[in-house]
């Protein structure tokens, strides 16, 4: 083991100016691979922390001591989403009978929070019943508004008409802890439990939000939307780890390509299975380990840029995209340890035959099964449908992209084949031959992107525009309480008389409706809002385009969480696509430099390495984008969008000219490899 | 005198190391030439500055009367791939290409339709004793065999020079003895000249004549031209 080792360290070390290209280009993958698998996982942990801060909005019925009555409803100003949180301390004797309903409570209870601190006044819950919720120093009293700081901000800019007229008593701010994400707006109104606001039925013109429930703690479970934002992150979790660990394997097996014919030579002269296994693992895991720590130094210097990801209407508390150490050290041993077992996969030929590689016999062909495992896979999609278990689908998806990752070796003989078989000019003649000879080397170099090309597909189908972009017309609409729609309409046309807002008030069946004019703006209809607030107790007056701003909100994040699985997508796979391209020249380079002595143009040794490259792309991303649109139908939200399209048509561009140009960054490495007069072997 | 290929006062230094210090040398049409030296001698850089792989620092190179030395380096690539033919010790065969396509590559290269340029190739085959060998992968040959295809690759253009750098450097003596014949023949019966570096003097007495190299300056010239 010691001799392995020693060995392995010289060989590191002694493999002069390439062999520490090799490495280096090893070592940058596994760093960037490290770096993007950290945040692909801390992602999770990230929607995780903001289900559970926002939990406590979302009650859960109290089954025996309730001590409070919560409600959460959404109120709206300019084109963001308020949050408001109604709630009301149960008198003591109530609330520890656990039996009055809602509103019942006798006149004259005041409950808790009512007075300063540390007085309890008569009827009041003693300290320490009542639990503050998160983010609040106490349980507001009535009358009370806590505020989010970016809702306190807002209500200092705009005119108090439009927003602050709606939380007159502020009295303080709320905490990070009870906010889902900085830029949230949130407030928190303290009630008397028999207030309106606490007792009045809410209806049905509500998108999200809770009834009032009575509840004994704070405790409340992740809200539905929270739940999909962690399986649309888990989605994505998947679709950008799968390229990651190919791009790690494909590293890893660099340092093997740079490797095999001095691994074979000792095998030839006696070295064991063992030993040559040892050795490559040695030397990969070394190399890997480096680049992991210096992966999660990245990831880390990166976490501030990462946080302003907008996504669920705010950017990110940096605590929250902060691996835990668990997870980090977990990640520091999972990486080279892959890393270390890809090494001995790539090598497994070497091992079984040392003359395999030391005599480039042709290689065994790839076999029919890989097809057959996808098609199995594909199989079993239609069989998936939004209700099946988050678990099943991240498993068959995973499987999908995993055999995509298998086939695509075997298709790439295939084509090559065909290319070679129709080739009429040397270019492709020499493409075609390369891709029979060693698939699996030329699918590495283009498998990120066609890989890429499986999560465009995928996505390309679930952004759909379902939702229409038209604000509609400037009215707004508040059901009341039935038999009291005249009174509101009077009421109604009262209070936007007073606020300066001309308006058209009438009442369709229960619901009050207010036509702002056509030229009303976000100001004008903040000022309505402002003044309607309240006109039916615990119910918000909203527009047309309000009640779809929870379905933008998601799709818009969709959209944006499409832009940064591809970006981390496209980013590997065209890093990959560059290190495997400049190590396919280096380990080419006699072959090279002896055809371009007799005379080859640079310009045909190009255009076969670009047609060794394109071919295999075109096909297999064609592929892996229908397979992807195919995994996705069983998701389908609606039709398929234009932006949908768009965004395809952007990576197929962005995958070939990313292709098209990491390979010709190795142009300058070919050159200068074919340029020595005299090349020798190693 | 029907010169092919001619350097006069070839000079090259790399650094402070004079590779050559001012070489003359002529081939004739059909004529084998050795050149022989011990290791940094300057044969090798004098095969390079012949065959317009390398410029050298001052002298002229010319090929049938045309001074190649001071060409572009596309137009001596094409004049490589054209008039020229190169075999090595080693490795200059393309792995992943059949044998018989190894040999149709360069006319490929200079145009020829893959079918004819097949067909030509394999007209190489029989006479280099390589029947059946067409469709084997260069990894799948013998030393011996992988050597004579790369004749047949230097010569299938019809070249004017083949440039030979230790051809049998890697083959045992036999082959090596067998191998070396072959190329002088097939050199002289498609009317090509020869011009082998080599340390072996069995290889150098396969040719008409010596010419050995020592500190980059010709010390000798033996045989029955010289």
């Amino acid at each position: 083991m010691k001799t392995t080792l020693a060995l392995s360290w010289r060989l590191l070390r002694g493999g002069g100016r390439r062999g520490m290209l090799g490495t280096w280009l090893t070592f940058g993958a596994v760093a960037i691979s490290t770096a993007l698998l950290l945040f692909a996982v801390s992602a999770n942990f990230a929607f995780d922390a903001r289900a559970d801060r926002g939990a406590w909005r979302n009650p859960v019925p109290a089954q025996t001591g309730a001590v409070a009555i919560e409600a959460q409803r959404n109120d709206y100003v300019r084109d963001r989403q308020i949050t408001v949180i109604d709630l009301a301390a149960l008198p003591p004797e109530k609330a520890a009978a656990g039996v009055a309903p809602a509103g019942v409570a006798p006149a004259g209870v005041t409950p808790a929070g009512v007075a300063p601190a540390g007085v309890a006044p008569a009827g009041v819950a003693p300290a320490g019943v009542v639990p503050a919720p998160p983010g609040l120093p106490r349980f507001p009293a009535p009358g009370e508004v806590w505020l989010s700081p970016a809702l306190a901000a807002l209500a200092k800019e705009l005119p108090a008409d439009q927003l602050a007229g709606r939380y007159p008593k502020v009295a303080g701010q709320i905490g990070d802890e009870g906010l889902v994400h900085p830029n949230e707006l949130v407030a928190v109104i303290g009630h008397r439990p028999d207030a309106a606001a606490m007792t009045a039925p809410r209806s049905d013109d509500w998108i999200v939000g809770s009834p009032p429930t009575k509840i004994a703690s704070f405790a409340g479970v992740a809200s539905e939307e929270a739940e999909a934002y962690q399986v649309l992150a888990l989605i994505a979790t998947v679709l950008m780890i799968v390229p990651l660990l190919v791009f790690g394997g494909a590293a890893a097996r660099l340092t093997v390509a740079r490797r095999d014919q001095r691994l074979a030579s000792l095998r030839l002269i006696g070295a064991t299975p063992g030993q040559v296994a040892g050795m490559t693992v040695a030397e990969a895991v070394i190399v890997a380990l480096a680049g992991a720590l210096t992966g999660a130094i990245l990831y880390g210097v990166a976490v501030p840029l990462l946080s302003r990801i907008q996504i669920g209407g705010g950017v990110w508390y940096l605590s929250d995209l902060w691996p835990s150490p668990l997870v980090l050290a977990a990640t520091l041993v999972a990486v080279p340890l892959l890393v270390g077992m890809s090494a001995v996969a790539g090598l497994r030929r070497v091992v079984v035959s040392p003359l395999g590689v030391a005599k480039r016999e042709t290689p065994p062909g790839l076999r029919f099964f890989r097809v057959l495992a996808l098609i199995a896979v594909l199989a079993a999609v239609p069989m998936l449908s939004r209700s099946t278990s988050v678990g099943v689908i991240a498993v068959v998806i995973g499987l999908a992209f995993l055999c995509i990752n298998l086939v695509g070796p075997w298709v790439v003989a295939l084509i090559g084949r065909i290319t070679a078989g129709s080739a009429r000019r040397p270019a492709r003649l020499l493409a075609g031959r390369r891709l029979v000879d060693d698939p699996r080397s030329a699918w590495r170099t283009v498998s990120g992107v066609a890989l890429t090309g499986f999560v465009a597909g995928f996505l390309g189908l679930l952004s759909p525009s379902a939702f229409s972009s038209d604000p509609g017309p400037a009215q707004l609409r508040v059901t009341v309480l039935s038999g009291s729609a005249q009174d509101a309409v009077t009421q109604a046309k009262e209070r936007l008389s007073k606020a300066g807002v001309q308006a058209t008030v009438k009442a369709e069946k229960k619901v009050v409706v207010a036509a702002l004019g056509s030229t009303a703006d976000a100001g004008v209809i903040d000022r309505a809002r402002t003044a309607l607030d309240g006109l039916t107790p615990g119910r918000t007056p909203t527009t047309e385009s309000d009640d779809q701003r929870f379905g933008m909100q998601m799709l818009a994040d969709v959209g944006a969480g499409t832009v940064v699985v591809l970006s981390v997508s496209f980013l590997v796979a065209i890093a990959s696509s560059g290190i495997t391209a400049a190590s396919s020249v280096l380990d080419r380079r006699q072959t090279y430099a002896l055809l371009r002595l007799a005379g080859t143009p640079l310009s045909v040794l190009d255009q076969a390495r670009r047609a060794e490259t394109l071919i295999p792309l075109t096909v297999m991303g064609g592929g892996a984008i229908a397979v992807g649109a195919f995994c996705a139908m069983p998701f389908m939200l609606g039709s398929v969008s234009v932006n949908g399209l768009i965004t395809l048509a952007v990576c197929v561009g962005l995958g070939f000219g990313g292709v098209i140009g990491a390979g010709a960054l190795s142009r300058p490495l070919l050159r200068a490899v074919t340029a020595d007069p005299a090349p020798r072997p190693d | 005198m029907n010169e092919v290929l001619a350097g006069r006062a070839l000079a090259k230094r790399f650094g402070q190391t004079v590779a050559l210090g001012g070489v003359d040398i002529a081939v004739r049409a059909g004529e084998a030439v050795a050149i022989m030296g011990p290791s940094g001698s300057g044969k090798s850089t004098l095969l390079h500055c012949l065959a317009g792989i390398m410029k050298p620092d001052s002298g002229e190179v010319h090929l049938l009367g045309q001074r190649i030395d001071a060409m572009g380096e596309r137009q001596r690539s094409a004049l490589r791939r054209t008039r020229f033919g190169f075999v090595f010790q080693f490795g200059q065969l393309l792995p992943e290409l059949p044998a018989e396509e190894n040999v149709a590559l360069p006319l490929m290269l200079g145009g020829v339709a893959r079918l004819q340029a097949v067909r030509q190739a394999r007209e190489w085959f029989g006479p280099l004793g390589l029947q059946g060998m067409e469709t084997r992968r260069p990894g799948e040959l013998s030393g011996g065999q992988a050597q004579r295809v790369a004749i047949a690759r230097a010569l299938v253009t019809k070249p004017a020079v083949v440039f030979a750098d230790e051809p049998t450097g890697a083959l045992d003596q036999n082959t090596g003895h067998d191998t070396m014949r072959l190329l002088v023949q097939a050199t002289k019966h498609n009317d090509a000249s020869l011009i082998v570096v080599t340390h072996d003097p069995n290889v150098a007495a396969a040719c008409d004549r010596t010419v050995e190299v020592r500190d980059g300056h010709i010390l000798a010239l033996r045989g029955a031209h010289g």
